[in-house]
């Protein structure tokens, strides 16, 4: 059998953890093929569906990358996604998803070890879990 | 018509070509081909950033008459604008065109030869879904103004009026007091490495009132500013006579507002506004300005003074920087009249930043002022004798008389800041000091695109550092705002869509710009295009799927994430 290999959709903001996602490249760090980084300019453009349907249509795991708080490009657009991914987490529960799937990230321009750590630890995780179930039974 | 998808993969010499399999990629593409509504041309090259790639792009763009482009090479960050300008080139809109990072993101980190190339195409694939449902986006020009508002004529407004105005570029200068100047103008002496006297200062105030590219508005306020960079029109009032007003437009503003200083009265235990000749540091310059003197209210001069730094910087929470550097000067002021004074200056911290200031500390010491530092410390008075009690570091108790007591108030933000931050929509940091864009990065620029910060209403600063602050932005405004030459607007922002507005303002309260006005007409909110940056946030706020991101729409970023995880 083939090995599992989860699909995870990262929505990466343009100015630190899609940058930082260069850099791990760019310094040839190895992460799983599983991360899917999608350009967003800032973390605030989430909208908590993206989040829904992407788990819908079989993503095993959602990791949103933005700037440090305090450090967001757009002042106070991190702060925001903060908020909506509490409530997101909420949500998850209580329609019966699992929000042990999702996952929120600080990382910087400079932090391209931090990317390729988190992406290798939470690839990991993901795979302990198993294939997202939720895909299969859509009720929404 | 049908859509025609170019794809293009770029080796970039080996870093691509050795880590995937290029073939297999073209044929995987190819097959995606759809013809008649999708047709599909998928080629590789060796170096598309290159003026021969460049070319080639162009040429096939054309040749092939490509209604999308799909670019399969490197990060965005490197190469983004150089094939937006290949798209320019021809009659492709660049905003029909993506760029598919498959170095960093796939050739890069993922050893395995196969998987790096199965991810690849999974994501070249979702560059084809995504594009297809990009829009064509178009830059607009705007007019702008080259005129510039600067509010407070401190020593740094008058330097910003100063590197600013120009045969093609007029000043406004606004002062709410009836002179100009600022602080420095009730000072004696400034600081020996700063060149002593007042000459300099003076100088730039006849400079300023001389220039006729400058107008100078003393007892007058900002009533109103409203409009972006390029784009503001200013109404300005008359202090005394709030009828007269005066209306004008200037394409940015420079706050120059300046400090206050906190009153010692707040904290008992100085003793201030309560016991008799203890007086603030403000104060003292002033009396020995206007008079050349420094007495006692008796009439006679001091035999002995303290001089007492940081007042207020724990109740504030930060250093007010310039303190320490004119406490020498005051205690060589008192040195000069009475040399057989006898002075003790008491710090929490000595604060000495810039390279002079160490000299002119140990050459104030060698004059014989006394320092200590201490813990805690308190002014009594007993019958008629003042006594300074202190807590040393080592936690001994001492107290010594003094005849004088000179307070360093700590620096605060000027009255009227918050005003002035509601007005532009700029906000104050914890401290009550205008916040800049970032600390480190962009200290004089704010979140408002076209206003700036400058001296000390920024941060406590001292006389050079609050003209370097206004010969930068002088700098960064006459690069930006250039007399005739338009400005083009970010594309990338965001509309709000009438039909499906409800008016709940949601958005309006996430935006970090002030970009949505509410239209009370119409019941519902509009982004004001120049203000807009295009995060996004107002988007993802919206309840009722009014608000749209261009270029990052809904739908847009849906197709690619829907492609990249089938
Ligand atoms: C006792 C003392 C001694 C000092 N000695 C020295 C020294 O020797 N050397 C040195 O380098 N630094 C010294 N400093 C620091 C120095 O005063 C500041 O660096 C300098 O004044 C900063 O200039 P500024 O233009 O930023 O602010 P300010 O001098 O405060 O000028 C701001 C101006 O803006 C005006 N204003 C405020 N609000 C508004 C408004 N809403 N609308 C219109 N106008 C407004 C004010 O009336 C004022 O004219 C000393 C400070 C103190 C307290
Ligand atoms: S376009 Fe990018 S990927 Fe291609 S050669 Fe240039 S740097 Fe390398
Ligand atoms: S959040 Fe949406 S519905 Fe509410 S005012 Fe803004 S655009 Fe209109
Ligand atoms: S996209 Fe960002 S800057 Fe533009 S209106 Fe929305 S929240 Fe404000
Ligand atoms: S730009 Fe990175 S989180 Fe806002």
């Amino acid at each position: 059998m083939k090995e599992y290999k989860p699909k995870i959709v990262c929505f990466l903001c343009k100015w630190c953890t899609s940058a930082g996602a260069d850099l791990a490249g760019t310094s040839r760090l190895k992460y799983p093929a599983s991360i899917l980084p999608i350009r967003v300019m800032c973390s605030s453009r989430i909208d908590p569906m993206f989040v829904v349907k992407a788990f819908l249509n079989g993503a095993d795991g959602v990791f949103i990358g933005g700037c440090h708080p305090g450090d967001c490009h757009y002042h106070e657009g991190n702060y925001h996604t903060r908020r909506r991914f509490a409530m997101l987490t909420k949500v998850f529960d209580t329609l019966g998803l699992d929000s042990k799937r999702l996952k929120l990230s600080w990382i910087s321009a400079s932090e391209g070890t931090k990317f390729a750590k988190v992406s290798n630890e939470y690839t990991e995780k993901i795979k302990s879990y198993g294939e997202n179930p939720s895909k299969w039974n859509v009720f929404l | 018509m049908s859509d025609r998808i170019g794809v293009y993969v770029c080796e970039c010499g080996p870093n691509i070509a050795d880590k995937v399999d290029i073939k297999r990629i073209l044929t995987e593409i190819s097959d995606l081909n759809e013809p008649p509504e999708k047709i599909i041309i998928a080629k590789k090259h060796k170096l598309l950033c290159s003026k021969e790639g460049q070319d080639f792009l162009a040429g096939e763009i054309i040749e092939n008459e490509l209604t999308h482009l799909v670019i399969a090479a490197c990060s965005p960050r490197d190469h983004d604008i150089t094939f937006m300008n290949v798209c320019k080139r021809t009659d492709l809109n660049p905003y029909l065109y993506k760029l598919v990072n498959i170095r960093e993101h796939c050739a890069w980190i993922i050893p395995d030869k196969d998987e790096a190339t199965e991810k690849a195409i999974q994501y070249i694939r979702a560059g084809i879904s995504r594009v297809t449902y990009q829009s064509p986006l178009t830059e607009k020009e705007l007019d702008s103004i080259p005129d510039v508002l600067v509010i407070g004529a401190g020593i740094a407004g008058i330097e910003a009026s100063l590197s600013l105005a120009g045969e093609k570029r007029k000043v406004y200068l606004v002062e709410k007091t009836s002179s100009i100047g600022g602080n420095v103008t009730r000072f004696e002496k400034i600081l020996p490495h700063q060149g002593t006297n007042l000459d300099i200062i003076q100088e730039k105030i006849k400079t300023v009132q001389e220039n006729e590219n400058i107008k100078v508005f003393t007892e007058t306020e900002v009533e109103k500013a409203i409009g972006f960079f390029g784009n503001f029109e200013i109404t300005l009032k008359n202090i005394q006579d709030e009828e007269q007003k005066k209306e004008f437009k200037v394409g940015a503003i420079v706050v120059a507002t300046g400090f206050n200083l906190f009153n010692p009265e707040k904290i008992p235990r100085y003793g201030y506004g309560k016991i008799e000749d203890i007086y603030t540091s403000m104060e003292i310059e002033e009396s020995n300005s206007k008079t050349g003197k420094i007495l006692l209210k008796s009439g006679k001069p001091p035999k002995s003074a303290a001089l007492i730094h940081c007042v207020g910087r724990e109740e504030k929470g930060y250093c007010s920087r310039v303190c320490c550097n004119y406490m020498f000067k005051i205690a060589q002021y008192l040195k000069e009249k009475t040399p057989a004074i006898k002075i003790t200056e008491f710090y929490q911290d000595l604060c000495l930043p810039n390279k002079a200031d160490q000299e002119f500390y140990v050459d104030t010491k060698n004059k014989g002022v006394d320092f200590i530092c201490f813990k805690d410390i308190a002014v009594k008075q007993k019958d008629k004798d003042k006594f300074i009690e202190y807590t040393k570091m080592d936690g001994k108790k001492e107290k010594i008389s003094a005849e004088m007591i000179i307070l360093a108030p700590a620096i605060e933000p000027a009255v009227g800041s918050k005003d002035i931050a509601e007005l532009l929509n700029i906000s104050l940091d914890e401290t009550g000091f205008f916040q800049e864009a970032h600390q480190k990065l962009n200290p004089i620029a704010t979140s408002i695109d076209g206003v700036f910060i400058v001296g000390s209403a920024q941060n406590p600063k001292n006389i050079p550092d609050s003209m370097m602050d206004a010969q930068a932005v002088g700098g960064k405004i006459l690069t930006q705002l250039i007399p005739g030459v338009k400005l083009v607007p970010e594309v990338i922002i965001s509309e709000i869509s009438d039909a499906f507005c409800t008016g709940c303002q949601t958005c309006l309260s996430v935006c970090s710009y002030g970009a949505i006005y509410f239209d009370e007409d119409r019941n519902i909110s509009v982004v004001n295009e120049a203000i807009c940056r295009g995060c996004g946030n107002c988007v993802a706020s919206c309840p009722s799927g009014a608000a749209h991101a261009k270029h990052f729409t809904s739908l847009q970023i849906y197709q690619e994430v829907l492609e990249a995880i089938r």
